[in-house]
């Protein structure tokens, strides 16, 4: 925040003072908090679960005081502060601002600095914290590229905290220098470069990236998204042992031809309906944006053909590579699912056989692979649910249904009127707390946030007892 | 131990004496008939379909000729043509002795494409409907039970009619049949694994299987009559509740009017469609203990049947709850109608049309997906599955704070094993993966994305309405010919369901794999020298 009012106040928009507020509101708060709680020795998992997702929480409440204090969005409208927030944090990018001309620059940049520090966040977690931890088979990871994944958490994680955000930070210089060379503004460029590397989707105009309309500014941020949305780990380990540890990598495999094979679906619905050149653009654009989960937008898509978005759905709902920025179910998941239930296809073939589940040269154990089931089983089912209660507060069923994956899936924009041109005010007030939680849940790999509330309850009812 | 009540020699247990006499009939006459040379299951199962369909036409050819329709003498003209191919088909092949699992599915399969074609002929020859692709995703939709029709039942003439509803409600006693042989081997669906937990041990309904399927198939004539009988009282034609008793406890769907069960502006007619839409649901054995022992808290004691009404009632009060207008009689009606309709997989419609509001539209689709109970003639995925899937997750969100926690799944009183919990698995993953890319044919098809959707998601699970702008059946109009066979394909397998499909294509699929392979061995060999 300190940053961004510097930001602000060289730019001179008079919201340099409101951010500085907020920063010392928040540190203050953070600074109470921290010497007045301690820290108890023996945390079991699902306190180690809590604690990650409740720092979510409190740093995306921290991050909406800044839209409140400038005025941008009113009080009476807070929870939309904490959307905003909670989109930045989680690196969704869904937007309730419509007028983004009104915004001081400031904060726009503060917004797309939010992005960046969860994607941070978000790179530590997904890298070493989380398959450490073995949520939902991601420490599967581990299995194939043998890049800074923590074995051994507490010892580790620092140390490969470092190289990641090393790594992160190097890209997002490169992706800034390169994006102000394509023809943006520095400040353009360094916002855009933020929301690009943690596929975040943040942009500083309403209309996202067509407002360039620019083939350089697309060629950069394709191959920027590109890359962001592969494992990290992996592309440590390329960095450090040459080009070879991508061929090692059978989920990068897929996680391109995934997105190569939507392009030419893209491609082949679009053909007739738009000219070429803007077909191959947009296409190549758009199954990039989504299956990464960023979410920049050049073009209103709700007016392409119907199985054209029907593309874009699934490529939301599976999003990127684990061990990335990415939101969605992730590649690998992806993988384990198809293998699974062609082992049980061939078991019924064969009902004695015994087929273990490969993913490229390794084997993959029973109860990982339950885990994933068990994951994707879950994910599925929250779509669902999402998607169910946000109908049933009078959203139109395609609208509901993509905002359910758009959200849980923190890709950004869905589909029906909440298109990549139009913001999420389409949604009633109580769906987009609904929203809110839903990017939450998908950024935490659903079952921490699971375990946050369950060990919540928990704590509570303790601090009950002992009152009693 | 209590002892037995003595089962009256009544009328039920004459329908029973009576189906039995007429399965074990018809089994022993295909027997005597196939004493051929070739040793195939398929072969077998194709002429046995032919040969038994073909009354089907001569019965339907003479209720034409009653009605002075048009259509008697291309039915009985086909029928011969069935009888002849089938009686031929049989003539050659004989049932092997030993029958592996594959093979099983494969007859399965090839049985439902006989069905299929026997019906699309009958379609082609009376000119029901004269492509060739309407034709096939017409009778897709009758040997599924699928209420999805590009015809306008009203302009049919009334052989055509009964003839649809007859073969919507055998194919549903073929499922029964299926039930019985076949999905035990799967370890879904079927009696053995969950629908014998639902109902407790209704693997040992009888010692033998032929005799459980007589029970189950005497269940179903019974019913099929009363509810002809209950449709009479509540003042539909003779006529007419003759066809809609077949088309309800079969779960089919097809109707005798464009306006479905609500063009009769009934009340009446409409509760009855209700409650046989429930009884369709559910399942055949828990039904078949019910009443042999008059004892309705075998119902109560049913961990599913609990879900399946529990499931219905929270629908419809969320449905209207939110609906915009203070619900009234009608409106409560309507609001059960659907819910009923989408979760027995029927398909039928009410006088209520255009008044579900958008999460009731959600919630319909999921109860579509969910499906009746397992052991019963509905599609979809069945209720027992779904019970187990939350079950599943619970363990799995369970062992990830507990690292060494063993949980066993449990339903009532029986718990699953392993192997059924992983066939459960792929078959939803399996479903999931076709159903994507025919959304995505449906929508290249000329369906908006709700349509699509819906409408895939309507025909896997053999209901037949669903939602968009084509609401609520004009889906199959709007689709080409390619969009047909892919909504004949999805129907076929929601019914069959998805493994026994994949397994017979892979039937045909594995020799050439396995060319495929050797000449790729063969290649490496030779690199490697």
């Amino acid at each position: 925040m300190l940053i961004s009012s510097v930001v602000a106040a060289v730019d001179g928009g008079g919201a340099g003072f409101d951010l500085l507020v907020s920063a010392l509101i928040t540190a203050s708060i953070g600074c109470v908090l921290f010497y007045g709680s301690t820290v108890s020795p023996t945390a079991d998992s699902a306190l180690a679960f809590a604690s990650v997702a409740w720092s979510w929480v409190a740093v995306s409440v921290a991050g909406a005081l800044p839209f409140l204090l400038t005025g941008v969005i009113p009080w009476v409208r807070f929870d939309d502060a904490l959307f905003e927030s909670i989109s930045g944090f989680t690196c969704t990018g869904s937007t309730i601002l419509s007028d983004f001309t009104s915004v001081p620059q400031g904060l726009l940049f503060f917004r797309s600095m939010i992005q960046w520090f969860g994607g941070m966040g978000l790179i530590v977690l997904a890298v070493a914290v989380l398959p450490a931890l073995g949520i939902g088979g991601l420490e599967l990871i581990a299995s194939e590229s043998p890049g800074p994944t923590a074995d051994r958490l507490s010892l580790k994680v620092r140390d490969t905290a470092r190289r990641l955000w090393l790594l992160y930070g190097l890209l997002t210089g490169l992706i800034s220098v390169a994006l102000f060379f394509a023809g943006m503004s520095i400040f353009d460029a360094v916002t855009h470069a933020f929301t690009t590397v943690a596929t975040g989707g943040y942009s500083t105009y309403g209309d996202s990236i067509a407002h360039f309309d620019s083939f350089l500014v697309e060629a950069v941020l394709i191959v920027g998204m590109l890359y962001c949305g592969a494992s990290f780990s992996t592309h440590w380990h390329a960095a450090t042992a040459g080009l070879g540890a991508y061929r090692r990598v059978s989920e990068i495999r897929w996680y391109l031809w995934m997105i190569f094979s939507a392009f030419v679906l893209l491609v082949l619905v679009n053909t007739g309906e738009l000219d070429w050149v803007d077909n191959l653009r947009d296409s190549l654009f758009y199954a990039v944006s989504l299956g990464t989960s960023t979410g920049f937008g050049t073009s209103d898509y709700i007016a392409w053909m119907p199985s054209a978005q029907v593309a874009l759905l699934v490529l939301m709902l599976v999003g990127g590579m684990s061990g990335s920025t990415a939101g969605g179910m992730k590649v690998l998941r992806l993988q384990v699912v198809f293998r699974y239930a062609f082992r049980e296809l061939l078991r019924a073939r064969h009902p004695k056989a015994v087929i273990p589940i490969r993913m490229g040269r390794t084997t993959i154990e029973e109860q990982v692979a339950a885990k994933v089931v068990g994951f994707v089983l879950l994910y599925l089912g929250l779509v669902v649910i999402g998607g169910i209660t946000l109908a049933g507060l009078g959203v139109d069923p395609v609208t509901a249904f993509s905002g359910s994956v758009s959200a849980l899936g923190n890709a950004g924009p869905a589909l029906g009127e909440a298109g990549p041109t139009s913001n999420f005010l389409v949604f009633p007030r109580i769906g987009r707390v609904v929203l809110m939680s839903l990017m939450l849940f998908g950024r935490l790999e659903v079952f921490p946030a699971m375990l946050m509330l369950v060990a919540s309850f928990r704590g509570l009812s303790q601090i009950r007892r002992r009152r009693g | 131990m209590t002892p037995r009540p003595p089962v009256r020699a009544s009328a039920p247990a004459l329908l029973h004496r009576l189906t039995a006499k007429v399965l074990a009939g018809s089994g022993s006459f295909i027997q005597r008939l196939c004493k051929g040379k070739i040793e195939s299951a398929s072969g077998v199962t194709v002429g046995a379909v032919w040969v038994l369909t073909a009354p089907v036409f001569f019965l339907c050819a003479a209720v034409d000729f009653l009605d002075d329709g048009p259509d008697y003498f291309p039915l009985l003209v086909s029928g011969v043509i069935v009888e002849i191919a089938g009686l031929a088909v049989v003539r050659f092949g004989r049932f092997p002795s030993t029958l592996p699992i594959s093979r099983l599915f494969t007859a399965v399969v090839s049985g439902a494409l006989a069905a299929l074609g026997a019906v699309t002929f009958a379609h082609l020859a009376t000119g029901t409907s004269i492509a060739v692709d309407v034709a096939l995703v017409e009778a897709a939709a009758t040997i599924t039970g699928t209420n999805a029709t590009t015809i306008d039942a009203e302009s049919l003439s009334l052989g055509m009619i009964s003839f649809r509803a007859i073969g919507q409600w055998l194919s549903a006693a073929a499922i029964i049949v299926v039930l019985v042989r076949v999905l035990p081997h799967l370890g879904v669906g079927g009696l053995d694994a969950d629908g014998g937990v639902a109902t407790r041990s209704a693997r040992r309904l009888a010692p033998r299987s032929g005799s459980t399927m007589a029970r189950l198939m005497s269940v179903y004539v019974g019913l099929t009559g009363l509810f002809a009988m209950a449709y009479l009282l509540a003042g539909m034609p003779w006529v007419d509740s003759v066809i809609h008793a077949l088309t309800t406890l079969s779960s089919g769907g097809f109707s005798t009017r464009s306006g479905s069960i609500g063009s009769f502006q009934s009340g009446a007619i409409e509760w009855v469609a209700i409650l046989g839409m429930l009884v369709a649901g559910t399942s055949l054995p828990l039904m078949f203990r019910a009443m042999r022992r008059a004892d309705l808290h075998r119902f109560v004691r049913s961990v599913e049947f609990r879900a399946y009404l529990g499931m219905i009632l929270v629908v419809v009060v969320a449905t209207l709850a939110w609906s915009d207008e203070w619900p009234t009689v009608a409106s409560i009606r309507h609001a059960i109608f659907a819910t009923t309709s989408a979760i027995s997989t029927t398909g039928y419609l009410s006088s209520g049309l255009g008044t579900v509001p958008f999460g009731g539209e959600a919630l319909l689709l999921v109860l579509m997906v969910v499906g009746g109970m397992s052991a019963s003639v509905a599609g979809g995925f069945k209720v027992m599955r779904f019970m187990v899937l939350g079950q599943y997750i619970r363990r799995e969100l369970t062992k990830s704070i507990h690292r060494s926690a063993v949980g066993k799944i449990h339903l009532g009183r029986s718990s699953i094993g392993e192997t059924a919990l992983a066939r459960i698995i792929g078959e939803l993953f399996l479903a999931t993966m076709i159903l994507v890319p025919v959304v995505l044919l449906f929508a290249a098809d000329g369906l908006g994305v709700e349509g699509a959707f819906t409408f895939a998601v309507s025909s896997l699970s053999n209901v037949g309405f669903a939602f968009g702008d084509a609401w609520p059946l004009g889906h199959l109009n709007s689709l080409g010919a390619l969009g047909h066979l892919a909504a004949t394909f999805l129907m076929l397998v929601g019914r069959i369901s998805i493994t026994p499909v994949l397994v017979a294509m892979g039937g045909i699929g594995e020799p050439t794999q396995r060319t495929i392979r050797r000449w790729r061995l063969t290649k490496r060999d030779e690199i490697v020298r």
